[in-house]
């Protein structure tokens, strides 16, 4: 692996950290397995990338790209609590409807951003190499957002939503709205993801209608590779443990894609992907098979 | 303190599997009693706490606390004036957060959620204060899952949440039903003790009749749907398990045998 290409995975760890802290939310303190996610990856680089290419201001761009992405997590919160429409199959909904969307966002199925600026431009005069600055800058953006994010999940409001995916009959009983937590988990999911795809487009320089799919596989990925790796209650500590995951998913697909005696190419992705949460998923469970079959046999004895 | 005015409560109306669970209660509790609830399977006892609480909505009549009509609004709006405890020690406390959590969850219950953090030193020391009371040598596993507790760990700590902000009714569902005897004797001793400490309006579901005359200051019998006596006062304290039961099987005019064994167990 050469340099360039592993700061370049680095560089899509950290990016793809804030997906997995988006499905987090969703999927673990929610308790509201959320599929939109393709759809608002997708959409934030959309919207960051149209918006850009008509001369406007690429950090207003990306602001907005995050409002889209939070609007639609919205619409599947709105599915799922006004109409009672089974949580899988709202946001299955709401991401069909934006890959339509996402297409007249754009105007067609992609735009590069080649000669436009971009979030890095401001930074560009101090002369570090690209490759560099990219990583840093992204790295930068993650980490602070981790941060916000432990100390939200600590707050009363956040330690309110935590109740509300955990036990949502105990955090009514206790004053919590649970409707109102459930639209802004999704909305806050969905506007991190959607920020990842608005700076995943400005980093790659462009932005496709299919480059959300799979987002959800991925993000789901690197929760069970983090959570896997460390078995905290601290927040602070799970946020962390979602961005590492997620880099180390890069790192290991990475790595199976450069092994040439392997044979891999870079269509082989979406199966990789598949072994690697498959064998994240079933190592646990057979640990803890082997485990009580040995508690039993001890007993036993 | 807690009025309930001809209310009513229809499952599946208009459907076959039609349940009236309430056919108008009227019950006036004032400030400061303990009123404990029993009757067999399906008498109401529950659907009537859960109306109260807000989990259920009365299809007809009117609830009001104190000059608050609280009929339309939801379980989480009441809970300015309502704490409760479940009879399902997993019900009232999330296993998978920290006991300091769980409490600091309570402790917020009827403000609005900010976003200072949710804990801090002052209100550890508080619930290390409150923990110590239980005897259970709680207070030094703040940071411990909640998980990890027994239910009858759980179920105490529940009813220390119950009280950490001041309310004025404390809701109690079977909560000592799935406790062994002498953890269920020790959560009725703190219940006595924080309803007296907090002089609070108590509403106290059994299934044990000795229970229900042995706590509070009033016992009503629900049967289908309905108040079927009300004991207070002196009355009330000339009553034994076999008064009651007695009167259970005159009051339904059939001298049918019963045929709930947990309340004869219970008794």
């Amino acid at each position: 692996m050469s340099l360039f290409s592993f700061l370049g995975t680095l560089e899509i760890g950290f990016i793809f950290g804030l997906v997995a802290i988006g499905v987090y939310l969703t999927f673990r303190v929610l308790d509201f397995p959320d599929l939109t996610v393709d759809g608002s990856f997708t959409m934030g680089a959309a919207i960051a990338a149209a918006l850009i290419v008509s001369g406007i201001n690429p950090y207003v761009a990306t602001i907005c790209a995050t409002i889209g992405g939070a609007a639609a997590g919205l619409v599947t919160a709105w599915l799922n609590l006004r109409f009672n429409i089974l949580h899988l199959l709202a946001s299955i909904l709401t991401m069909t409807a934006l890959y339509t969307i996402n297409l007249r966002i754009m105007g067609k199925p992609n735009l590069a951003l080649i000669m436009e600026p971009t979030v890095l431009s401001p930074f560009e005069s101090f002369g570090i190499p690209n490759m560099y600055l990219k990583l840093a800058f992204v790295a930068f953006v993650v980490v602070l957002i981790g941060l916000a994010l432990a100390y939200f999940l600590n707050t009363q409001y956040g330690m309110g939503m935590r109740a509300t995916g955990a036990n949502p009959r105990m955090a009514q009983a206790n004053g919590i709205v649970i409707k109102e937590k459930i639209y802004a988990g999704l909305a806050l999911s969905n506007g991190l993801v959607a920020l990842a795809g608005a700076l995943f487009a400005q980093t790659n320089g462009f932005a496709d209608s299919t480059m959300g799919i799979g987002t959800i596989v991925v993000g789901l990925a690197a929760v069970i590779v983090g959570e896997s790796l460390f078995g905290s209650r601290s927040m602070l500590v799970i946020v962390f443990s979602c961005i590492i995951g997620s880099l180390l998913y890069r790192l290991a697909v990475s790595a199976a894609l450069n092994a040439d005696f392997l044979g891999f190419t870079t269509s082989d992705l979406n199966l990789i992907t598949a072994v690697l949460v498959g064998l994240a998923l079933i190592i646990p469970h057979l640990r803890r098979e082997r485990k009580a079959r040995k508690a039993a046999a001890g007993g036993a004895s | 303190m807690i009025s309930c005015k001809d209310i009513k409560v229809t499952f599946n109306a208009g459907l076959a599997t039609e349940k009236r669970a309430l056919r108008g209660v009227d019950l006036e509790i004032p400030q400061g009693e303990f009123v404990t609830v029993i009757g067999s399977n399906g008498a109401g006892k529950s659907t009537l706490l859960n109306t109260i609480a807000g989990d259920i909505r009365a299809s007809s009549g009117k609830l009001m606390f104190d000059a608050w009509d609280v009929t339309g609004v939801s379980a989480a709006g009441r809970t300015r004036d309502v704490a409760r405890v479940f009879q399902d020690p997993l019900a009232g406390t999330c296993g998978n957060m920290t006991v300091e959590e769980n409490m600091a969850l309570a402790y917020g219950r009827g403000r609005r959620g900010g976003l200072k953090p949710a804990l801090n030193d002052d209100l550890r020391d508080l619930f290390c204060e409150q923990l110590k009371r239980l005897n259970l040598g709680l207070e030094n596993r703040l940071g411990a899952e909640m998980g990890l507790l027994s239910g009858g760990q759980r179920q105490s700590v529940s009813l220390l949440m119950s009280a950490l902000q001041p309310s004025k009714i404390l809701l109690l569902d079977e909560h000592t039903a799935a406790l062994d005897p002498k953890t269920a004797a020790l959560v009725m001793e703190i219940t006595d003790q924080i309803v007296e400490e907090k002089q609070l309006t108590v509403m106290m579901v059994t299934h044990s009749m000795r229970q229900a005359l042995d706590h509070g200051t009033r016992t009503i019998m629900m049967h289908e749907g309905k108040v079927m006596f009300d004991l207070a006062g002196k009355e009330r304290s000339q009553y034994d398990v076999k008064d009651l039961l007695n009167l259970f099987a005159k009051a339904r005019g059939d001298g049918e045998e019963l045929d709930d064994d947990k309340l004869l167990l219970g008794a």
